[in-house]
């Protein structure tokens, strides 16, 4: 008895140095999840990595064979079909240094609605990181992504720790049901751009036309231009990130982006008169197809995107023609 | 008549014209049980009705002495003390397994995606929950085959392709003036641009991809 009673305080002091000991563990900087989307939002243009993944909906799964390097202000990506037909696809983006709106919504940057209200990617999503886990043979970071609102959806993030790449993304249905997944299953980062073997000859290269996108320019401002075209309403936090005026075909197309979703608007003039209203999905695409009679001039509006379908018919029906085109959109930082 | 008749018999017509509370209706059939007099007017109310209603008279004959008589008869109705036991163990069941249920809800309440790490309702179909507030819908008939007919209310064919190559899935189809090649490489062609818009601005690295490589083989498939 007297011995234990002599040894308690030592107990005691012993149980205080290892908690003070291990206290700079428990304080070791935990990286904010603001602070990983931004980093996610880095790695997946700048880091040279092939793999293999998996997209899965509905109970259809494909696995796919993927090369991403940069090399002298070119992005390539090499894309290789496991199963299924024989196919390979190659892409070539020309401007690594193009930073788009999306980019700086996701690296958390505020961008002006109007001259009342700024709106950033935390007023639209909660975000909570829920611990660590594997994927890939690679640790990564989970993060769960919830909508505030009902007009997109949600998403389980993996990231990986070390570089930040996105190695899984689950969509997820208001109702918490899993609408896609993609998942790496293994990759390398970091390999030199020689060993990923880019044909750089090859002719059949897709370059992505760089006018399907703005960049953001010296005073970090993205300027899209004027259209007669606009959306009378927007799901709160998307904004145009890109506009192309009508083709050779009579298309005219929106692009618009939280930082996360993305939904793009397809008008149609020449084309409008053939095609029926269409409301249909594919995995977790949605496409709604409305007609619009304007002028004796039918017109087929289409949305297509990763939003719930009641948010792309909204937009949809609030696509409206103006007399005189709207003066050209810019977003702009917070100072 | 007693207060207590005079409240049954009004429950008993408010029964019959269907209107009757379910704290009548459990009044009602307890009270009906060792009641012959309530019993005869409820089967008279029955005859009447359905004479009204132009059926057959059919309430003459009453088999419930004999129903009765013939469920005393089965043995298995006898109950066993086992028997009682085994009844209350199973209610038990029923309330430890309500308590699971709401403890696991709770669980659930602290985030919707928690459950996400075991993610098996992939190989089920995703029910849709939304509503479908989509437009007037029109589709050529002959975009069928690629058509997941699940959703399609004008197909006959449900439920039979649980497990179906990727396709482009529409609720309905009404009219047939359209060109159903037109439609579907007018679908492709957005689709591809949407995925490179998606691919250049969602910063989700190849995943756009993906989904275009899925809308492509669709096409493809036919």
């Amino acid at each position: 008895m007297v011995l234990s009673r002599l040894l308690t305080p030592f107990k005691v002091a012993a149980l205080v140095a290892a908690f003070l000991l291990h206290g700079p563990l428990f304080a070791a900087p935990m990286e904010s999840a603001h602070d990983l989307m931004s980093k996610m939002a880095k790695a997946s243009r700048e880091l040279n990595y092939q793999g293999l993944f998996t997209y899965e909906y509905r109970g259809n799964l494909t696995s796919m064979k993927v090369a991403h390097g940069v090399d002298s202000g070119q992005t390539f990506e090499r894309l290789q079909h496991m199963d299924g037909l024989q196919r390979n696809d190659l892409r070539r983006t020309d401007n690594v240094d193009c930073l788009r709106t999306g980019d700086l919504l996701l690296r958390g940057s505020a961008y002006k609605i109007n001259d009342q209200s700024y709106a950033r990617l935390e007023d639209f999503y909660e975000f909570h990181i829920k611990g660590q886990g594997r994927i890939a043979n690679r640790q990564v970071v989970m993060v769960h992504v919830l909508p505030k609102d009902k007009y997109r959806y949600g998403y389980v993030v993996a990231i990986d720790k070390e570089s930040g790449l996105l190695l899984q993304s689950v969509l997820m249905s208001h109702s918490g049901k899993p609408l896609e997944r993609f998942q790496f299953v293994d990759i390398t980062i970091g390999v030199p751009f020689a060993e990923l073997e880019f044909d750089l000859d090859a002719s059949d290269f897709a370059s992505v036309a760089l006018d399907q996108s703005n960049c953001i320019d010296d005073k970090y401002q993205i300027t899209t231009t004027a259209s007669n075209w606009s959306a009378q309403w927007l799901p709160p936090g998307f904004v145009m990130a890109s506009h192309q005026v009508a083709d050779s075909n009579g298309q005219e197309s929106m692009m618009y982006t939280d930082g996360l979703a993305v939904f793009s608007v397809f008008i149609d003039s020449d084309q409008g008169r053939s095609l029926p209203a269409i409301d249909a999905n594919l995995g977790a695409t949605v496409a709604v197809l409305t007609k619009a009679d304007i002028n004796n001039q039918e017109y087929a509006i289409c949305v297509v995107g990763e939003i719930p379908r009641a948010t792309a018919s909204q937009i949809a029906s609030a696509i409206s023609l103006a007399p005189s085109p709207a003066p050209s959109t810019s977003i702009s930082p917070l100072p | 008549m007693s207060d207590h008749k005079e409240r049954l018999e009004q429950s008993l017509s408010a029964l019959m014209d269907g209107e009757a509370t379910d704290i009548e209706m459990h009044r009602l059939l307890k009270e009906v049980s060792n009641d012959s007099e309530l019993r005869d007017k409820w089967k008279r109310y029955h005859m009447v009705s359905s004479a009204m209603k132009g059926d057959a008279a059919t309430g003459t004959i009453d088999y419930s002495a004999a129903i009765s008589a013939a469920i005393d008869q089965e043995p298995a109705h006898r109950q066993s003390r086992t028997a009682v036991f085994a009844g209350s163990a199973g209610r038990f069941a029923i309330a430890a397994s309500v308590a699971l249920v709401a403890v696991f809800g709770v669980q659930q309440l602290n985030s919707p995606l928690d459950s996400v790490g075991e993610i098996s309702e992939f190989a089920g179909v995703e029910q849709a929950t939304e509503e479908n507030t989509g437009p007037a819908i029109q589709f050529p008939s002959g975009f069928q085959p690629i058509i997941n007919a699940r959703t399609v209310s004008a197909g006959g064919n449900n439920k039979s392709s649980q497990y179906v190559t990727p396709v482009i899935e529409v609720r309905q189809q009404v009219n047939r003036k359209y060109s159903e090649a037109e439609v579907r490489a007018y679908m492709n062609d957005v689709m591809a641009k949407h995925s490179n818009n998606a691919a250049l601005n969602s910063n989700q690295g190849m995943l756009p991809f993906a989904r275009l490589n899925e809308a492509e083989a669709a096409a493809e498939k036919e």
